[in-house]
């Protein structure tokens, strides 16, 4: 994959759903969109391009609570991450899960860990936490550390 | 639906280390759905790295993994480098690769013996154990420890491989090979075997696609990924060597694939120690004063498959966010695919083929006729029966 290429192709097929794209450094490319265009632009890369699904991270940042979508394309080495920007308030993203089978359990623990919805998850459980841990309390929030 | 029983297995064993409950739901013996629940052992490692300095993070990560613990401190100084941009000294390298393989060569080694052990076919898992041990006292020599070896730092490693080493590590290398061949004629040449493992657990490169599944479960179903060539780190672009890939997905393939890349490990330590001989007397460690603000990802290949490193820094001297992936995240979900709809007796080593860390099963509380439905006997009255049973016995054998 050629990637001036492949940045071309994705702003033509997403021209508004895109709003940047930046070469963090060598072989990982990151590209920011609206939460809307989040199924959108990962059945494109996912199904049509046929590239790797790795992980999701999610963080508490500056900007409010950053998910980031990582996929792997092996044939060149190359690392394609899909930043959404979610608000503080009322964390909601719609579920990957039925695109990309594999991201069940990170949907699960990033909720157990910050608190984020995922809507129209098939399997909205606790992951890693005990049934009486306190409900509202999510480590990975930073208010929790001002506390 | 008729009626389903649910098998156990978890939440501890006593051999293996990880804690971890699958829940089998079968009608008879077929394995109708499998639900998985963990978080018995949550340590907090992401929010931890996050408390400490860059160079802190390495000794934490290390303890992610007892048996690969030089793959999570590899990923995660893939990550770190990136966002400074260092420049690793070619000896360095070559000592990153060498501890990367040995540990490639223990691990795979363990997973042989504990498959054996499964099927009960415990000549191999003499053997794999027995030969395993050496490789364990190499790492001592090495780097002081058996296990958790402190090597790597930011810009390098620690410690640099004497060059009275090299001929032991190179004796190492020519006693292992005959018993390599050992190990793997024992498994690829028994009929048993073949009948036992062939066509069970089958995934298919679609079903590798769907989970992301990595390494060597990846490779047996003929997706030819490997983070060594594809994203090359360390010394793996300047030594020579193939990825090993099987097409038919069930636990031999695996199997094989494991075996077969024991030698490639074998072979790449070689051309690693020539290369050591030619970078004589070269720095180890390149000198780091700060991590600027920005992330960083990292990879490495670790026996299990890709290991993934999220660094993200603020110009402060710790991360302010740390996401590990280990590959069995991604590997083990594989089971709702490779064991539902085959047998329990089959599951125990479709759970295994994966490599993740598995536990043993508990007794079934009841059982049922499933012809008509009816119940037979409940745990109270299989204790009875077994007891009955040890008196007659008793009675029997130990007359007099």
């Amino acid at each position: 994959m050629d990637i001036d290429k492949f940045i071309d192709e994705i702003k033509k097929k997403f021209p508004n759903e895109i709003k940047q794209t930046e070469v963090v450094h060598t072989k990982r490319l990151m590209i920011y969109i609206s939460k809307e265009a989040l199924l959108k632009v990962t059945e494109y890369i996912f199904k049509d391009l046929g590239l790797r699904y790795i992980i999701v991270t999610a963080m508490d940042s500056k900007k409010g609570y950053e998910i980031i979508y990582h996929f792997s394309d092996d044939s060149t080495g190359w690392i394609i991450n899909l930043n959404v920007v979610l608000p503080r308030e009322k964390p909601e993203i719609e579920s990957l899960t039925p695109v990309v089978y594999g991201t069940e359990w990170i949907e699960r623990e990033i909720f157990d860990l910050l608190g984020i919805t995922f809507l129209n998850h098939p399997n909205p459980k606790r992951f890693l936490f005990a049934e009486d841990w306190p409900e509202g309390k999510y480590p990975f929030r930073r208010e929790q550390e001002k506390k | 639906m008729g009626k389903r029983t649910l098998v156990p297995i978890g939440p501890y064993h006593p051999l293996l280390e990880e804690p971890e409950f699958f829940k089998l739901y079968c009608d008879g013996e077929i394995v109708k759905e499998v639900v998985w629940e963990t978080g018995y052992n949550h340590r907090s490692i992401e929010k931890i790295c996050e408390s400490k300095t860059f160079e802190q993070v390495f000794y934490v990560v290390e303890r992610i993994c007892g048996i690969c613990s030089t793959s999570h401190p590899f990923a995660y100084a893939n990550a770190v480098e990136s966002i400074p941009g260092v420049d690793v000294p070619i000896r360095a390298k070559y000592i990153r690769t060498i501890i990367g393989e040995l540990e490639r060569i223990h691990s795979h080694l363990l997973w042989v013996g504990l498959a054996g052990h499964f099927l009960g076919y415990n000549t191999v898992f003499m053997w794999a154990w027995k030969y395993r041990e050496p490789v364990l006292d190499m790492f001592e020599i090495i780097t002081g420890n058996r296990n958790s070896y402190a090597m790597f730092t930011i810009g390098g490693v620690r410690r640099d491989i004497k060059e009275e080493q090299y001929p032991q590590l190179e004796k190492l290398l020519d006693e292992f090979k005959p018993k390599l061949d050992l190990i793997t004629g024992a498994v690829m040449d028994d009929p048993v075997l073949h009948a036992r493992l062939k066509g069970v657990g089958v995934l298919t490169a679609e079903d590798i696609h769907d989970f992301g599944a990595v390494g060597p479960v990846a490779r047996a179903s003929g997706v030819d990924i490997d983070v060594r060539r594809d994203d090359p780190y360390a010394a793996y672009d300047m030594v020579d060597w193939k990825v090993i890939t099987a097409q038919a997905g069930d636990v031999f393939a695996k199997a094989e694939v494991r075996l077969l890349e024991l030698y490639e490990s074998i072979s790449i330590i070689r051309q690693c120690i020539e290369g050591l001989k030619k970078e004589k007397g070269g720095e180890i460690k390149a000198k780091v004063k700060e991590i600027p603000p920005g992330i960083g990802i990292g990879r490495a290949e670790a026996p299990r498959g890709e290991v993934f490193h999220f660094v993200k820094s603020d110009g402060s001297n710790s991360p302010v966010r740390h996401k590990v992936r280990a590959p069995s995240f991604t590997c083990i979900p594989t089971f709702r695919r490779s064991c539902v709809g085959g047998t329990i007796a089959d599951a125990a080593i479709s759970l295994a083929a994966v490599d993740p860390c598995y536990c043993c099963t508990e007794r079934m509380a009841q059982v049922y006729n499933y012809s008509t439905g009816k119940r037979i006997m409940n745990a109270a009255e299989l204790i009875k029966l077994s007891q009955k049973r040890t008196e007659e016995f008793k009675t029997k054998f130990l007359k007099g």
